[in-house]
């Protein structure tokens, strides 16, 4: 093998810095958690709420989340998985069942907190731009959106989320230069647009245009709705009776699990502080009792 | 050139990150919460530029008498000629660690409290006063031999070979 310089020597690697470990994994953008979690001093312990929104690839989760030092707390979570509890199986991760999801996390925290009469929120949804109001009793539970990694453009399904919880009544600051249906050049939301967002419109335009235009590519891709039976038509109904089904019962149902199974064990157990004394004490006794032997043959 | 005495002069080795722990700092350092009259430990965090103490407070312990949103009203004591003066300056909390000065002390008074309970639930008198340790106790040698030293008799011959 030819003579090739090695590049990264013992000394770059001795001198090499990790970064963060959750920042080498790629999933936490440190200079937005340290803006989002920062709480004023003069505040002392008063927690401050984020909104979570991820997004993977088949399931949405939404989180109300707070820091602390041994470890972010969740109040309460919502998936998108959870949603066929309420009546809808098929587009989990479109924008409408983000609006699905961030309702449902809004209503469940809210019940919680026992703030879910005083907080109604905007029951019809109608796309436009709602803030709560503050109620009699109590202010309003107030969080903060955390999209994570996810370029923020008008549109993105994470505004969904946000918009399902702040039509569920959480006070989130916000602007609406982000919703769908926002538009750049007259600088206005078009609250048409967003409702049909909202309602899964823009999922049954493609159905329609698709059926017309290639019969095929629409069986295979929208099987499953066809499967449940689904029309264009009818899918803004669907989506209306999952939001009354989400506010009727936003409660979290507790999943049966069976206990882990009992793995074997490959590697050596770790010993603990005590136990490695114990073990050292023995050795220097065996030790002790063998050399005692050879120093008693060795003394004469 | 002359040396030049800036707020922030001979603080190159002081003010630097230790090795490898150079750039983002750890969140905790935020999610810490700071009372009035808690006791700090002022040290400097080179990475963050802002609220920064001058360097004669570096290493200081004081207690807090301010606390506003981002920083800590801290009181230390400076010597200046022959006095001392109560100062009082205003840090950032990327700058400030909580004290374990007073660790030892809560700790104990805990403990004494609760004695001093159990004591009076049993009736008898007892002093919680710390005590300094005394000499320690006497004890035997074990496995000693004794060994009897005495000095050689002068050997003329011997001790003359070689260097005469």
């Amino acid at each position: 093998m030819p003579f090739v310089k090695a590049q990264k020597t013992n000394a770059y690697f001795k001198r090499f810095q990790v970064k963060f470990k959750r920042r080498r994994e790629g999933k936490t953008d440190y200079r937005a958690r340290n803006r989002l979690i920062n709480q004023d001093k003069n505040k002392y312990n008063t927690p401050k709420y984020r909104l979570v929104a991820r997004f993977t690839n088949k399931d949405i989760v939404a989180q109300i989340v707070h820091a602390s030092i041994s470890g972010d707390i969740v109040l309460a979570a919502a998936y998108a998985h959870e949603l066929p509890r309420y009546g809808l199986e098929v587009g989990l991760t479109n924008y409408a069942a983000a609006y699905c999801v961030g309702l449902l996390l809004a209503r469940r925290t809210l019940k919680q907190l026992e703030m879910d009469d005083e907080y109604e929120g905007n029951v019809e949804a109608t796309g436009e731009d709602f803030t709560v109001e503050p109620g009699e009793t109590r202010r309003p539970f107030r969080a903060l959106l955390d999209v994570g990694l996810v370029k923020t453009t008008t549109g993105n399904r994470v505004f969904g989320v946000l918009k399902g919880a702040l039509d569920g009544g959480i006070d989130i600051p916000h602007s609406e230069k982000r919703f769908a249906g926002f538009n750049k050049d007259s600088k206005q939301l078009d609250p048409e647009v967003h409702r049909k967002y909202i309602y899964g419109g823009h999922v049954a335009a493609y159905m329609r245009t698709l059926m017309e235009d290639e019969p095929e590519k629409y069986q295979s891709h929208f099987s499953e709705f066809i499967k449940r039976g689904f029309e264009p038509d009818s899918i803004e109904g669907m989506y209306k009776k999952v939001h009354t089904a989400i506010r009727a019962n936003p409660e979290a149902k507790k999943s049966e699990k069976a206990p882990p199974k009992e793995h074997k064990r490959y590697n050596l157990k770790k010993l603990s502080y005590e136990e490695r004394k114990a073990k050292l004490i023995d050795r220097l006794k065996a030790l002790n009792s063998a050399a005692g032997a050879d120093d008693s043959d060795e003394e004469d | 050139m002359p040396a030049g005495h800036g707020v922030r002069s001979r603080t190159r080795d002081s003010f630097s990150r230790p090795f490898r722990k150079k750039g983002y700092i750890p969140l905790s350092t935020y999610l810490r919460t700071y009372k009035i009259g808690d006791y700090v430990d002022v040290k400097v965090n080179g990475a963050v530029h802002k609220g920064m103490p001058h360097k004669f407070y570096h290493g200081r312990t004081g207690r807090v008498w301010n606390v506003t949103k981002r920083a800590i009203g801290v009181e230390v004591n400076k010597q200046v000629g022959n006095r001392i003066i109560r100062k009082r300056i205003h840090v950032r909390v990327e700058h400030v660690q909580p004290s374990r000065c007073t660790e030892e002390f809560k700790l104990r008074k805990v403990k004494n409290d609760q004695l001093k309970a159990e004591a009076k639930a049993k009736g008898e008198v007892i002093s919680t006063k710390r005590q300094p340790e005394g000499p320690k106790p006497g004890f035997m040698v074990e496995g000693a031999t004794l060994e009897t030293v005495t000095p050689i008799p002068y050997d003329v011959v011997n001790d003359l070979k070689g260097g005469y």
